[in-house]
């Protein structure tokens, strides 16, 4: 009786602590982030006055409702009946998808090179440990460096076009076109990525691997039916993470795009600036909130997967 | 290392990259720092904000500043951004302070006076700047409510010498050589810097009357905006000949880094940063540039103002007045060959030699601000990719 009576008290007292611990970073998240996300979506929706009275002075193209209970889709009308907005969010999720699968490919390249090193090859794994190095490094360079280079590396006097010249034949000029903001872009979301995935795949058992290969598995078939399903989450994560990124990404596409068509990360900081039409930028931010949404909703998903096969849930 | 260690280090590092990125782009950059509102230092005291270029920063720390100081006692404190890249957030704080009554730290603006008159957030120099009637009234027509034009500078058109032999002088000679030379002009994208966007209008201004571009330079008439679609058609047609068949480089000096790189032979420059680039080699040294006619590039002064929320606006009007005098508007000319606001006869014969080609007295206006945003705007939507 007294036992259990002591049980229960440490139960609660742990969900109280539990609770304690982790409100603090709910609380700034609500107020930092929360609470300006619910005011710049008041204000998408005509809401011009209180918080957003500042930014309506200088802002010109508004539209705005008289009434708290009401709301305008005028800026929505706006944006969605400009074919430069729909043709832009085409391109943006178009990049973002090429980049994230291309990362994501990447990524397990080099962790199941990594992973599938024998033991006693050393040039294999010193190549392996110098590959998984090297994909890490762009996390320690600044996007606006990375993507000068890019840019002078593609450019019509580039690297790229000079060499194709000494063999004698034209090369492609990818500086200001959609190919180079793609190749940053995935350049800039590797690390990550790797990170993530090499150390799912790292931490399938041995024996499992073993086991298969005696069995007679190549290559493909140890990938496909053993280490895949036990690295499904790290993956996710990865690839929710490279796409959330790479929708929102501004550098890159702002320094070695074209002009037009644009992502969405350079229409919204032109539209906020450029034309002073905060409220069309807000609207197309909360697009690209909308659409990160659903690619958060797929790492959430992996988190609980993840939390339910360890049995913390 | 196992997989908790990995991950724990991974998230270490991104957040490490996250806050190394996140440093130098706040408002608190600009130097002088934003604890020195105009409440410390002294009633003999004032604070400055610019926004500009570096040569911009030389000319008021090395010579305009510690010339007030001994012209008339008050210190001044810089509060300088490079490039202007906070500016957005230094309105926006000036406007929320000036709602709420509150001090916002920034007395002077020496840019961005035309930004800050449009909202209102001026004070009326009146009467109180006397210097004012030195101006001419076709510059002060042009100028937002309460702001004081004290430079002015021009877009020019920049080019090699060594490749263009016989420039163009005029608009249509300039559209012409552009076609008959593929590739080799290009113009920053009007929405990321004022050389671009001085292009775009003066093609524009092309299929204008002359009543109808008065009206854009004044205010804002939405309905006048279809005038420009003959402008848009000849920049849309010109995408095949620019550089690259179509590129728009991004900031003012993205084009003149193509000039540098000998990519383009000729591209459209400000003249200040022409000038002051030449010298510190952002652009090359035997590069030249010459005003075109029919129309001209657009130039404009820059506009300062001493904010309505300013609790020293006695000292701010006296610094206005200090700044039209001819010998800091000759001061101006010879730091950062900024075109004078007052007429050219009231200052020393050798500054008006130097200014003899670049006709400063003849700044043809840019659009008004609002029809400027809508036009960077249609550009965006008609000319690149079509």
């Amino acid at each position: 009786m007294a036992r259990s009576h002591t049980g229960t008290g440490a139960a609660s007292r742990g969900k109280i602590g539990g609770l304690l611990m982790a409100s603090p970073p709910i609380i700034v998240a609500a107020v930092f982030v929360g609470f300006p996300i619910l005011v710049a979506i008041a204000y998408s929706l005509g809401h011009v006055g209180g918080l957003n009275r500042t930014i309506a002075t200088i802002a010109r193209g508004q539209h705005t409702v008289a009434a708290w209970d009401q709301m305008s889709l005028g800026a929505y009308r706006d944006v969605f009946t400009d074919q430069r907005f729909t043709h832009d969010l085409g391109v943006t999720i178009i990049v973002t998808l090429i980049a994230t699968l291309a990362v994501t490919a990447l990524a397990w390249v080099i962790a199941v090179y990594l992973r599938t090193t024998p033991e006693g090859a050393w040039f294999r794994s010193g190549v392996a440990k110098l590959i998984s190095g090297l994909a890490v490094v762009p996390m320690f360079i600044p996007v606006v460096i990375a993507s000068w280079a890019m840019l002078t590396f593609y450019a019509a006097d580039g690297f790229i076009r000079s060499l194709c010249a000494d063999l004698g034949f034209q090369g492609p000029t990818w500086g200001y076109t959609m190919v180079c903001v793609a190749i940053g872009l995935v350049w800039t979301n590797l690390p990550f990525a790797t990170l993530m995935i090499t150390s799912g795949v790292q931490s399938v058992p041995d024996p499992l691997i073993e086991a298969a290969r005696d069995a007679g598995a190549g290559l493909l078939t140890i990938v496909r039916t053993v280490i895949a399903p036990l690295t499904i989450v790290p993956t996710v994560i990865a690839l929710t993470f490279t796409a959330i990124g790479t929708l929102g990404a501004f550098t890159m596409p702002y320094f070695t795009g074209p002009n037009a068509p644009s992502m969405l990360g350079v229409d919204m900081v032109s539209y906020f600036r450029s034309y002073n039409r905060p409220q069309q930028s807000v609207v197309m931010a909360v697009v690209v909130f909308a659409v990160a949404a659903v690619f958060g909703a797929f790492y959430v998903w992996a988190n609980f997967r993840s939390a339910k096969d360890s049995g913390r849930v | 290392m196992d997989r908790r260690r990995f991950i724990a280090l991974a998230g270490v590092s991104a957040g490490a990259a996250t806050l190394a990125a996140c440093q130098g782009n706040g408002p608190g950059a600009a130097t002088g720092g934003d604890n020195a509102g105009s409440g410390k230092g002294g009633a003999n005291s004032l604070v400055v904000y610019a926004g500009a270029d570096t040569n911009i920063q030389d000319l008021w720390t090395k010579t305009l500043i510690p010339g007030f100081k001994k012209a008339t006692g008050i210190t001044v404190t810089f509060q300088f951004d490079l490039h202007g890249q906070n500016s957005d957030q230094i309105l926006n704080k000036i406007a929320a302070a000036t709602q709420q009554k509150k001090d916002p730290g920034i007395d002077f603006l020496e840019s961005m006076g035309d930004r800050a008159g449009a909202a209102g957030l001026l004070a009326d120099p009146t009467g109180k700047v006397t210097n004012l009637s030195e101006i001419s009234q076709d510059v002060l027509a042009t100028v937002e409510k309460n702001a004081i034009p004290y430079r002015g500078s021009a877009v020019l058109l920049a080019y090699l010498p060594s490749k263009v032999s016989q420039p163009p002088k005029s608009l249509d000679d300039l559209l012409a050589w552009i076609k008959a030379n593929p590739g080799k002009f290009a113009y920053n994208s009007p929405d990321s810097g004022g050389a671009g966007d001085s292009f775009v209008q003066t093609v524009l201004s092309k299929y204008l009357t002359p009543d109808v571009l008065k009206q854009m330079q004044t205010g804002y008439h939405k309905d006048l905006e279809s005038k420009w679609d003959q402008g848009f058609t000849t920049l849309a047609d010109l995408n095949k000949s620019m550089y690259q068949k179509g590129v728009y480089p991004n900031g003012n000096n993205g084009t003149l880094e193509l000039l540098l790189q000998g990519q383009i032979s000729m591209c459209p420059a400000w003249s200040d940063q022409f000038i002051s680039g030449r010298a510190s080699g952002v652009v090359p040294k035997d590069a030249k540039a010459l005003q075109i006619s029919d129309p001209s590039f657009t130039g404009g002064a820059t506009q300062c103002g001493v904010l309505s929320a300013s609790k020293k606006q006695d000292l701010g009007f006296k610094l206005a007045n200090w700044l039209l005098e001819p010998e800091q508007q000759a001061a101006i000319a010879k730091a950062i060959a900024g075109f004078p606001a007052i007429p050219m006869s009231k200052l020393p014969s050798d500054v008006q030699s130097e200014f003899a080609d670049a006709d400063p007295g003849n700044l043809r206006p840019g659009f008004n601000s609002d029809m400027d945003s809508d036009m960077k705007s249609q550009w965006q939507q008609k000319v690149p990719g079509h």
